[in-house]
């Protein structure tokens, strides 16, 4: 993670938001224990399924608004995206929506 | 008389129900066939059964560790599309050979419907799972184009590229086996039909019953068979939240894998299979992996549920037991004793769980099971033109 749009206060506070939101709407996972990072994948290591994702983003959208579209980002996802789905990946969403 | 050829998976939770109708047509005075993995079958559906054998691929093993989209994608790319292709010669022989009024479709195995469209003989689906109904990826419609994509590939091949209906959705006759109450409000298609869950008669494991303490609940739990390797530890984590409540309950473990081997004791009973039928008339809750089987069986007797969906169409119907408010979600990957004493301790201590498990039961026994869907079948086919040969011979 080293590109530039990875790196500047926006996306660090994206990601700050991001976990915390996670840790908002997700109280069951246990979190204390596992570092939140951008190579952090959703199904793979948070055990989230589809709808998690959805509960993740509807609260997300509360907190951004319409600065950022979160249905366009779901339906822009291929299968293949799916699989391994980080929380880079959205992080970099909401903060190329926030530019 | 009409004549009723069930197409088939090697699955035993998809010919399970279909198994059932098939008896009750037959004692309705029909006749039905199979078209599907013969010794399989004939396992399931018993030794008088007539079955036309299909070609079934070899199941490759999944890794343990696939979930989400990237289980679904195996399960596709591995599993139903090829098994639609290996079946697709055996199903022809079988309606050429049985001639059947209606094919009775698994909505799975494509090669039911493709084959039966292709031929001109009227099919109806049987849908024994959430997973082609409940988009498990909702919100995500590149997922459900990719397998659309794979459906008319699959038509190309081996049905009538000229029909443009979903080949998973009979255009005339869809069962469903569930109800709206479990399943939610669901598409709106005329030609679907809920008939509720159709049990079969099992053998039931040998069980100790005297082991049972009439005066503490008693508490299954069972991840289902298909998952022996992966619930060693969500199983040591619910023997652990068991044996912290054996003041008020005793667990019954289904251990097929035997890794709770030598836990027995008065609070905790570890058994390889477990009498799950005649165990549920007593039980008061069960802790489950949200098989669709599992998950009828309890509600049909009431019984709240701590469930804790592994993959495929699990984390479905999940989502129906918690949304029908009859049970407790967990995270099979990461819950430890502490969760799943929670959710246990919820769905005892809270009656709106039981009485939500008792009104889907309620609706599963209004909708007629194997009796309705035999009974929607014998209409279909009463109803449906006869071919054009059979016109000539009368």
């Amino acid at each position: 993670m080293t590109s530039p749009a990875t790196t500047g206060p926006a996306y660090a506070a994206v990601l700050a938001e991001v976990t915390d939101a996670l840790h908002t709407v997700l109280d069951d996972l246990e979190l204390d224990d596992t570092p939140i990072t951008p190579d952090t994948r959703f199904v793979e290591d948070l055990d989230l399924e589809s709808i998690d994702l959805v509960t993740l983003t509807a609260e997300l959208g509360g907190r951004y608004g319409d600065r950022v579209d979160f249905p366009a980002w779901f339906a822009s996802l291929e299968l293949s995206d799916i699989i391994g789905l980080t929380v880079g990946q959205l992080v970099q969403y909401i903060a190329g929506c926030l530019r | 008389m009409s004549r009723f050829l069930f197409v088939v998976p090697p699955l035993v939770g998809h010919v399970n129900p279909a198994v059932s109708v098939a008896a009750e047509l037959t004692r309705c005075g029909h006749r039905a066939a199979w078209a599907g993995l013969p010794g399989f079958v004939g396992e399931l559906a018993g030794p008088d059964a007539e079955v036309y054998p299909c070609d079934v691929p070899t199941l490759p093993e999944r890794p343990a560790a696939l979930r989400g989209a990237a289980a679904l994608r195996f399960l596709w790319e591995e599993f139903l599309v090829p098994l639609a292709g290996a079946m697709a010669p055996g199903v022809r022989r079988a309606v050429e050979g049985f001639r059947p009024d209606v094919v009775v479709a698994d909505q799975q195995t494509l090669a039911g419907a493709l084959v039966a469209e292709r031929l001109g003989v009227p099919y109806a689906t049987a849908s024994t799972t959430p997973a082609e109904f409940s988009d498990a990826l909702d919100g995500m419609p590149k997922v459900a184009q990719w397998t659309a994509g794979l459906v008319a590939e699959l038509r190309a091949r081996l049905g009538d590229p000229g029909c443009t209906h979903d080949p998973r959705f009979s255009p005339d006759l869809v069962l469903s086996f569930t109800t709206p109450e479990l399943a939610g409000p669901g598409p709106q298609l005329p030609q679907l039909r809920y008939v509720g869950p159709a049990f079969t008669r099992r053998p039931a494991a040998d069980f100790p019953w005297e082991w049972l303490d009439e005066h503490r609940a008693t508490v299954l739990v069972s991840l289902g068979t298909a998952n022996t390797g992966l619930g060693a530890r969500f199983l040591a984590e619910c023997a652990a939240a068991a044996r912290e409540r054996g003041r008020r309950l005793q667990a019954v473990l289904a251990d097929p894998g035997g890794v709770l081997d030598g836990e027995s004791d008065a609070d905790l009973l570890v058994l390889p299979r477990i009498p799950q039928l005649p165990l549920l008339r007593r039980a008061s809750a069960m802790v489950s992996h949200a098989g669709q089987n599992t998950v009828a069986e309890c509600l049909w007797h009431g019984v709240p549920l701590v469930v804790a969906p592994i993959r495929d169409d699990q984390p479905l119907i999940a989502g129906q037991v918690t949304g029908a408010g009859a049970g407790v979600r967990v995270r099979f990957g990461r819950a430890d004793r502490r969760r799943i004493g929670a959710a246990l301790d919820a769905v005892l201590d809270g009656p709106a769980y039981r009485a939500a498990a008792r009104r889907v039961g309620d609706s599963f026994r209004a909708a007629g099971g194997a009796a309705a869907a035999a009974a929607y079948l014998e209409k279909f086919a009463a109803q449906k033109p006869r071919e054009p040969q059979e016109s000539r011979e009368r």
